[in-house]
Parts: C-alpha cells; structure tokens; sequence
C-alpha cells in the first residue's frame, strides 16, 4: 500500500499539472496542438481518478479512469483530428473580446473567486476537512469557467468544441473530489457527451469548412451571394 | 411497466421509419406514435392509480406523477398534430429543393427520437437522470433545427446547442451540490431521487440549498429561454422548420420549466425560498421586458413569434416567484394554453412562410401581400393565435394571465404594474405587426404577380383542431380539468 501524503502529493501535483493544460488551451492558436493538449488533459484526469482510486479505494474510480481514458483521451481527439483534416484549418487565430493574457490574468481571478464561494458553501462537509478534496473542488470548478472563457473567446466552431470538453472535464473532477455519484450516472454522461461532440463536429464542417461542394450547396439556396457581394 | 409500452411503441415507429422508403409512410409512423402516446398517458390516467412507479432496479430511475403526465399529454397532443402538418410542410420542402430526400429519414428518426426521450424526460424521477434526458432532447432537436443544411440553419444549431449544452454543465454542479447536500443529511448515503428529496427537504441545509439551485437554474433557464441566456432562442425558432419551431417552442420549452419547477418545490419548503424567490422574479421580469421591447421593432413573423414565447416563459417564471398554490396552478394552466396557443401561431406562420418562400428570409422584412386573398386561414389564424396569445379574454391565456397578475399584486403592488405596462407593450408590437403586414394589398385592378400556395389538407387541419381546442379551453372550465392541476400542485407540495 502508497502511503497516502505521498498520493496526496501525487494528486497536488496532477491538478497543476490540469491547470497549466488549461492555461495553454486558453492561449495557444495552433489548432493541432489544441487538441493534443486536451487529449493530455483527459489522461491526467484519468491519472487523478487512478490516484484517487489508490487512496479511497472506491472501484467506481478505476471505472471512471477506464471510461475517460477510451472516451476522451483517443476516441474524441482522434475524431476532431480527423474532422480537421477534413476543413484543413491549422490556426485559430482571432479571440473575440479577450486577449490571451488578458484571459490569463481573468482566468486567475475567477480561480480566487472559486476559492472564496466554495470555502463558504462547502463549509462541513469532508471535502472541506481534507486539504487536497477542496483543492481539487476549486481546481475542478476553475477548469470549467477556463473552458467557458474559450467558448466566449474563440471565434471557430472546433475550438469552442474544445471549450466545451474542458468545461466538461472540469465538472468531472470536481464531482470526483467533492462527492460520489452513482455509476450508472457518470456511464450515462459520457455517452451523452460522445453524442454532443460527434453531432458539433459534424455540423462544425459545415461552419468551418472551405469544401467545394458545401459552397455549391450553398449557391443553389441563394444564400451566399449576399457575403460574395461584400467581398 | 407501462413505461416499457411507450418504448415499444418508439422502438416500432423507429422501425417502420428505418424500413420504409416512402415520405408518406415515415410521416405515418410519427403521427401513429404521438398518438398512441396520447391514447396510453390518457389510459394511465384514467385508469391507473397515480403516481405511477414503474420500472428499472427497485423503481428509483423512472415514476409517472400527474405534474409528469401532464406534460407528456401537452406533448403528445403537439407531437400528433406537428406530425400531421409535417406531412404537408415536409413535402413542400422537398419539392423546393430546400430539404434533401436523403436527410428525410435522418429527420423523422430525430423526430421519433425526440418524442420518446422527451416523454422520458418528464417520467424522470432521479434528477440526473432527467439532467441527460434534457440533454438528449437538446442534440436532437438541434439536429431537426441544422436538417436543412443552409449555413444559417447550422449556425442557429451549434449556438443553440452551445449555449444550452454549457449552461447545463452549470446544472449539473448544482445536482452535484444538491447530492452532496443529501448525503450529509439523509441515513442511507446521499441521492437525486426526488421522491426521496421531497421527503426530506425540511432538513436538507439550507446554504447549500441556495447554491445548488441557483446553479441548477442557470441550465433549465437557458433551455426554456430565460433572460440572459434567451439568445438562443429566436434564431432558432425562426429558422428551423415551422413544424420543428412549433415542437420546440411548444415542448421544448416545457423541459426547462419542468425542471425548474421540479427542484423549486424542493427549495420551496426549506428558508432556502424566501432568497431564491426574488431571484426568480427578477429574472422573469428581466425576460419579459427583454422579449418585449424586442417585439416592438420585429418585421419577421417567426422571430416575433419566439420572442413571444421568451415573454411567456418569463411570466411562468414570475409565476412561480410568487409561489403561492394559486400561482402555481396558473402557472400550469398557462404552460398548457401556451403551448396549444404557441404551435397554433407557427402553423400559421408556416403556411405563410411556404407562400411567400422566395421574398422570406430570417434576415429580412416579411414581404407579405394580398394574405387574406391568397391565404385566409392562416391570416385567421395569426389574428385568433395572437389575440389569444396576448391574452384577450374568452381565450384560455385570459385566465391565466389575471391570476398570475393577481397573485403578483398580492406580493407587491409597483410590480404588478410594471409587468402590466410590459405585456401592454408586447400586445401593442404583435398587434401593430399584424396591422401593418395584413393590411398591404395591391390596388385593384393591378396584376398581382404572386401565385397561392395550394396549403394542403394536412396543414390546416391540424391549424384548425388547435384553435378550436384553444377556444374551447377557453370557455369551458371541467371538474376533471381542475381537480387534476389540484393534484399536480398538491404533488409539488406548493
């Protein structure tokens, strides 16, 4: 048996390591490297549901590991990579309101925030009482508003997907830190999820795509001639 | 196990779809499965003793309530009468070009689909369980929004789908906090079971009460279109199909309300209530006068027509404010006449859409002339569905409207006046929009050069069986009709 400071210690290090993957999606433009670095944040919340399974023993954990490993760390990006390939866009390079250090800088107050209105109402509970269950709690919720700020940032379809998938991710860990819910539950969501990025990606080709026979289509319902005008 | 019968009969209609090859027999299979839904909720509740408790590992997943029949009747009505008018709309679309004959089964697939996971919905008795339901409904009926694969149609979906899917990640937190709350009060470990909340809410905390609605509310307010996360909305009632705009507003809409209104009454008998109340109305003042100053300028007939709908829900959610048993017996009331009144509006709407196809876009002013001459029933129908939406008396939205206004003067007098003045205005814009469209007629003697739009059979008559229902509604009152929304607001112990 692992002495539990040291898983402790290991899960500290692990949420770092999810909020410096968040950082990078928040800023970075190159669309490659979006979705590579969502894929290791998938498996770093795999690791936190391993490591947490080490010190709580909850078999429901190992399942929860298991499932986000298949779901989101080959099976989704695999599938966006695919799908971009299909539109060939590389960068997404305009933001919309925030820039990325100004996202940065807010991302950091929202964390500050998080930690003030769960410090209050998570009072009494055990996953205040631990250190490193709050710790997750704050770090779960943040990654969830971080992926809102790059749904409200990002002007492509795909990266908002992206947005969405780390908000996601965040409410995963933050239900794994702060309680437990029944399986079937959690199944349900990531079926439900796998359902919601397949049908966004798919329309996505249509938004983001620069396909001939989509422009095609388009000409027959008379509807692009008004953008070809201007342009 | 009456619900395992309303899965067969999707299973069925699922399979028909899948093998026919024909618009007609697909457009069949959907009509013949709202209306078998409609024959069983009516046999369960005549029939059955309720609440039901149905199937699935000791029952706790799935139970039929009146409030959950209730609105599973609301729907099956809408849902038969949609796939009546779909059959004439769909086909129209095809013979435009507008609508492919390859995605025709993707269509009517999300159709069924969506018919049987909404009805799950509403028979959901674990509140995680309803949160993927609602969930599933908003990727299907975004699908049925983005079938017509013209870009704005795919760009009305993925909003819709954006901003409904990440607010809901907010509600699930707030499950998430609501379960946590559970487990430290209740013996047995914590749960999402409702039955089982309501039981217990007097001792849940009351802190994290507050925190767990207020983020439950943010997901069920943007699927039912409440300010500020109605953005959504218009775009994609007006665009999508009006057979698919009249489902979702009529429905859809209800899914969020039915959830809003399932964890307020939990909220509602704990001290929790006395802050999330003013919450609640303030909101629902901030849609209305959102959605109605909205109206004033509108020159498109669907968009109106959905901003209407924002206006309604956001009197439903100061109904519920007001949270008095009376208050919420209209509320129900007005979900009910709403969504009757609402699909009436986009019939009619429809039918003009197809006459005037060319000239309209989501974009651009309605170009509308000659209505009366070229298409009296649905010019009728717009007039009738719009003084009943409004809330003129004899019809059933009346009723509901002054009792709600009531119940609000008894809270507070400046408010009831407000919210007057706000309907006032949104009366004023749907009526002056009506004015001023149907009254644009080319001067005798000069050749019009607009060809009518035979309306087939299938369109209008569902049209016309929901204003006659509508008119009915709204001057008999039954016993049956009374004493079955008693129920329902005794079951949310209001």
């Amino acid at each position: 048996m692992i002495e539990p400071a040291i898983i402790q210690g290991v899960i500290k290090i692990l949420l770092v390591c999810v909020i410096i993957t968040a950082a990078y999606i928040i800023s970075t433009r190159n669309l490659i490297s979006l979705v590579s670095m969502y894929s290791l944040q998938s498996v770093t919340l795999a690791c936190l549901a391993l490591a947490l399974y080490a010190y709580e023993l909850a078999p429901m954990l190992l399942a929860i590991a298991v499932i986000t490993f298949l779901s989101k760390a080959l099976i989704i990006p695999y599938f966006i990579a695919t799908i971009q390939e299909k539109i060939r866009i590389k960068r997404d390079i305009e933001f919309h309101f925030l820039n990325p250090t100004s996202s940065l800088v807010l991302s950091m107050a929202l964390m500050l925030v998080v930690y003030m209105a769960l410090t209050r109402i998570l009072q009494g509970t055990p996953s205040r009482g631990e250190n490193f269950l709050f710790f997750g709690a704050v770090i779960g919720l943040s990654l969830m508003l971080m992926g809102m700020m790059v749904m409200l940032s990002r002007k492509r379809a795909l990266t908002k997907v992206l947005g969405f998938l780390s908000m996601e991710n965040g409410v995963l860990i933050f239900g794994m830190f702060v309680t437990e819910l029944p399986f079937i539950i959690e199944f349900l969501i990531v079926i439900d999820l796998i359902i919601l990025v397949l049908l966004t990606t798919i329309l996505t080709v249509g938004i983001d795509s620069t396909l001939e026979d989509y422009h095609k289509r388009l000409h027959r319902f008379h509807l692009l001639q008004g953008e070809e005008d201007r342009a | 196990m009456i619900l395992l019968a309303y899965i067969l009969v999707a299973l069925v209609a699922l399979a028909i779809i899948g093998l026919s090859t024909t618009h007609r027999c697909m457009n069949s299979a959907c009509i013949i499965h709202a209306f078998l839904y409609l024959v069983l909720t009516v046999y369960v509740l005549v029939f059955r003793q309720v609440p039901v408790a149905s199937f699935f590992i000791g029952s706790q997943y799935f139970f039929m309530d009146n409030f959950g029949l209730f609105e599973v009747l609301i729907a099956s009505v809408i849902f038969t009468c949609a796939a009546v008018y779909a059959g004439g709309y769909v086909e129209s679309l095809l013979r435009s070009g507008e609508l492919e004959k390859s995605s025709l089964k993707l269509f009517y697939t999300s159709w069924s689909m969506l018919l049987l996971v909404l009805v799950l919905a509403f028979f959901c008795d674990n509140l995680a369980l309803f949160w993927i339901c609602a969930e599933l409904t908003t990727i299907l009926s975004a699908m049925l929004v983005a079938i017509l694969s013209a870009r704005e149609n795919i760009d009305a979906a993925i909003k819709y789908i954006f901003i409904a899917s990440a607010s809901m990640l907010f509600s699930f937190v707030g499950l998430i906090f609501l379960f946590e709350a559970s487990r430290r009060v209740l013996a047995d470990g914590g749960t999402l079971n409702w039955t089982v909340l309501m039981q217990h809410a007097t001792v849940l905390p009351s802190g994290m009460l507050v925190a767990a609605f207020a983020l439950v509310f943010i997901g069920f307010a943007a699927k039912s279109g409440i300010f500020p996360f109605h953005t959504w909305l218009p775009e994609a009632h007006a665009k999508a199909p009006s057979a698919v705009s009249a489902i979702l507003s009529a429905v859809l809409l209800n899914v969020g309300i039915f959830g809003i209104i399932r964890v307020y009454a939990i909220v509602h008998q704990t001290p929790a209530a006395a802050t999330m109340a003013p919450v609640l109305g303030l909101f629902g003042f901030f849609t209305v006068a959102i959605a109605a100053f909205s109206m004033l300028p509108q020159k498109n007939l669907k968009k109106l027509i959905a901003f209407s709908s924002v206006e309604n829900m956001g009197i439903i959610l100061i109904g519920i404010a007001v949270s008095t048993p009376l208050a919420l017996f209209w509320v129900l009331f007005h979900i009910m006449a709403h969504s009757l009144t609402k699909a009436s509006l986009f019939f009619s709407a429809g039918i003009l859409h197809r006459q005037y196809r060319s000239r309209l876009s989501t974009e651009t002013v309605d170009e509308i002339w000659d209505v009366f001459r070229l298409q009296p029933l649905a010019a009728w129908g717009i007039i009738i569905g719009g003084l009943a939406i409004t809330g003129m008396p004899l019809f059933p939205i009346f009723f509901s409207k002054l009792f709600i206004l009531l119940s609000l003067g008894t809270v507070s007098l400046p408010a009831l006046f407000v919210l007057l003045f706000l309907l006032f205005v949104a009366g004023a814009a749907l009526g002056y929009f009506v004015i001023t469209a149907f009254s644009q007629v080319t001067a005798p003697g000069i050749p019009s050069d607009i060809e009518p739009y035979l309306t087939p059979l299938t369109m209008k008559i569902p049209l016309v069986f929901l204003i006659c229902l509508i008119v009915l509604l709204g001057i008999m009152f039954t016993q049956g009709e009374i004493s079955f929304l008693d129920r329902i607001v005794q079951e949310l112990r209001f």
